[in-house]
């Protein structure tokens, strides 16, 4: 072959290639949006089954309760989310926060120690938010700072925030009661409790920050193509440090959310975590790209909860939730891995 | 004894002749729905508890809508607003914070749901079927003293204070202390943790063995439940201190048959009877919704303290067997 013919070719074989990128590319986007509209309506067919077969389960109240009972998964699976996105998908060297839950039991520990010492709640919840942020820090210092792996970094702060939760509650139920907690539970408006509007007020804040703002489009990037982002411009140290202080800050509202349900502080709150991180693993069969999002993660949140009520309606036995959760992640984890042998999406 | 304790005691005398002595009187409960919400059925107390109940509600005809919270707050309160909105003809309730739950049992008897417990004292509760937990302390605490000689250190695990049950006994094993001036609880006590209370009895005890390392620097070791004991034996026997005995309470059949070994320095156990205590909500559920008010605010199912002396016979007994 000569090198003229080569050259002849060349522009079509350029052209093929980039048909057949094009086809490959194509070829994913459309097995995520099925993969996607396949989950949507999978969600609606439990609801709907639910809704004709579970006693009271589309009452009005009910669903408020659903949305009530999943509020503090939902802030934290939230959290999770940022930093994943933030940090990458990859499970082992990706963006993840294991000291979640360990950081949900010491706010509220913290909330509570300060209310009954008599803090006002909002120097209460100033010390709160001053916990989850300052734990976030330390996140973001190991991971950021001193290169730990994620996975690593976070697991250590979360013995540490395990601790000091032990430390001030001495691993007792400590009970709070003050204005606040009272009008978090008891207060209600157009037949939803202040519960169920500080999630529907977070969602919509965190959707419009992380998908339709700036800031969170260069988040995606920073998580997607770390160095890409870098040699664009982006700080990605202080993207990577703005994650973790945000989860730690949304953590903070959960536990204050979870100290007025509970009426207080009470051991065993990191128990949550297994929940957050499947939870958020899941929220990737709800967006386009197979990547968490606000909005997948809400779902995610929502379709566990419905799932727990709807069976709790049907007096199935409560065990058999914690194996259909497992089924259900067995199912999102595989098709993502697929995903991912087949082609970028 | 106070008067409240006369109060409860009477009380106990009225309903163990009026209730255990006519357990087969008791009322269908055919087409009624039971709402059972339980804090966790990983201890054996807790489970013989909570199957007595579910058992007891299928028998008599009802259907049962049972609840395990896993030992997980958040999931109990959920569980119970759910069952709440689910509009049972009636609630049980077993164990459990009470400042967390509280405010829960208080929605229940709000939104005009009879509302029944399991070792759980409220003021929303229409009876609370239990041991007599004042006996038990009291017994318990006796017990220890004299096998002491009314002298010695103890260590104590209170943990869990503010589970009712365990607060009355702690309570009652200060009491009869007052009068045993040779014995001294030492300082600071022990906290047992929850999952992982085994392995965790275990180390703690190991480690104050350590710091208290002489023969008779420890007596015995007192724990409100009898799963920390577990760990507390085991730690004894691993360290050759086998002068140091426990005193628990439940009365799981691996701690009465702990309690018989004549080697083991598991010296007492106050056994409860779960099953029974179970049913016995039930049947007090069932007199209720067929119209009987009478109930009384308690229930006493009897407890046997289980020594070296009775232990075989204790378990034939509590049908460990």
């Amino acid at each position: 072959m000569s090198s003229n013919l080569i050259a002849e070719q060349a522009p079509a074989f350029l052209d093929s290639s980039a048909d057949l990128e094009d086809r490959e590319t194509r070829r994913a986007r459309h097995r995520s949006q099925i993969i996607r509209l396949g989950s949507i309506a999978a969600l609606v067919a439990v609801f709907a089954y639910f809704g004709v077969a579970a006693p009271g389960f589309a009452n009005l109240g009910n669903l408020a309760n659903i949305v009530e009972q999943s509020t503090v998964l939902a802030l934290l699976a939230f959290s999770m989310s940022i930093v994943v996105l933030g940090g990458g998908g990859d499970v082992i060297r990706g963006g993840i926060d294991l000291s979640l839950g360990a950081n949900l039991g010491l706010c509220a520990a913290a909330f509570t120690v300060a209310s009954n010492a008599g803090f006002s709640d909002p120097v209460a919840v100033a010390i709160t938010l001053a916990v989850g942020a300052a734990v976030g820090l330390v996140n973001a210092f190991a991971v950021v700072a001193l290169g730990v792996l994620p996975l690593l970094a976070t697991l250590a702060v979360m013995n540490i925030c395990g601790g000091a939760e032990l430390v001030l509650t001495q691993n007792t139920v400590i009970s709070a009661n003050s204005p606040l907690l009272s009008y978090i539970t008891g207060a209600s408006w157009l037949g939803l409790s202040m519960t169920d509007w500080i999630l529907v007020g977070a969602a919509i804040l965190l959707i419009a920050l992380v998908h339709g703002t700036r800031w969170g489009l260069r988040l995606q990037a920073v998580g997607g193509q770390r160095q890409a982002a870098r040699a664009a411009g982006l700080r990605v140290s202080a993207y990577l440090t703005g994650t973790y202080v945000a989860a730690g800050l949304l953590a903070a509202l959960a536990a204050i959310v979870q100290a007025a349900r509970l009426s207080g502080s009470s051991p065993g709150s990191g128990d949550i975590l297994l929940s957050v991180v499947l939870t958020s693993l899941m929220s990737v069969v709800f967006s386009r790209r197979l990547l968490p999002s606000i909005g997948g993660t809400l779902l995610s949140v929502l379709f566990i909860g419905g799932l727990i009520n709807g069976f709790q309606l049907l007096n199935v036995s409560s065990y058999w939730v914690n194996g259909v959760q497992g089924v259900l992640i067995l199912f999102v984890v595989a098709v993502r891995s697929l995903s991912l042998r087949r082609g970028s999406v | 004894m106070t008067l409240l304790r006369k109060l409860l005691c009477t009380g106990a005398a009225i309903m163990l002749s009026s209730t255990l002595a006519h357990a087969d009187d008791v009322p269908s409960l055919k087409g009624k729905r039971i709402g059972i919400t339980v804090a966790g059925t990983e201890h054996y107390w807790d489970l013989k508890a909570y199957q007595g109940q579910v058992d007891e509600v299928k028998r008599l005809g009802g259907i049962p809508v049972a609840l395990d919270a896993g030992r997980n707050d958040s999931r109990q309160i959920a569980q119970i607003q759910t069952l709440i909105a689910q509009k049972p003809d009636a609630i049980i309730e077993q164990l459990g914070s009470t400042p967390v739950l509280g405010p829960w049992l208080k929605k229940i008897h709000d939104a005009g749901i009879p509302l029944f417990t399991v070792d759980t004292v409220s003021p929303y509760s229409i009876n609370d079927t239990t041991s007599d937990n004042y006996r038990i302390g009291e017994e318990l605490a006796l017990k220890m003293a004299s096998d002491l000689g009314g002298r010695g250190n103890i260590v104590v695990f209170n943990g869990a204070y503010n589970v009712p049950v365990i607060a009355i006994r702690y309570d009652e094993l200060r009491l009869v202390l007052k009068n045993f001036p040779g014995i001294h609880i030492i300082q600071p006590e022990l906290h047992e943790v929850v999952p992982n209370t085994v392995q965790n009895a275990y180390a703690q005890i190991t480690d104050i063995l350590t710091k208290y390392p002489h023969k008779g620097d420890i007596a015995a070791v007192w724990q409100a439940w009898d799963v920390p004991q577990v760990g507390a034996t085991q730690a004894i026997i691993a360290a050759h201190r086998d002068e140091v005995h426990t005193y628990g309470v439940d009365g799981s059949p691996d701690v009465v048959k702990m309690v018989g070994d004549p080697n083991s320095p598991a010296a007492a156990v106050v056994a409860q009877q779960p099953y029974l205590i179970g049913k016995t909500a039930v049947d007090n559920t069932a007199r209720y919704l067929a119209g009987d008010h009478a109930i009384p605010p308690y229930t006493f199912v009897p407890s046997i303290l289980v020594t070296k002396q009775n232990a075989a016979a204790a378990a034939r007994e509590l049908g460990q067997n």
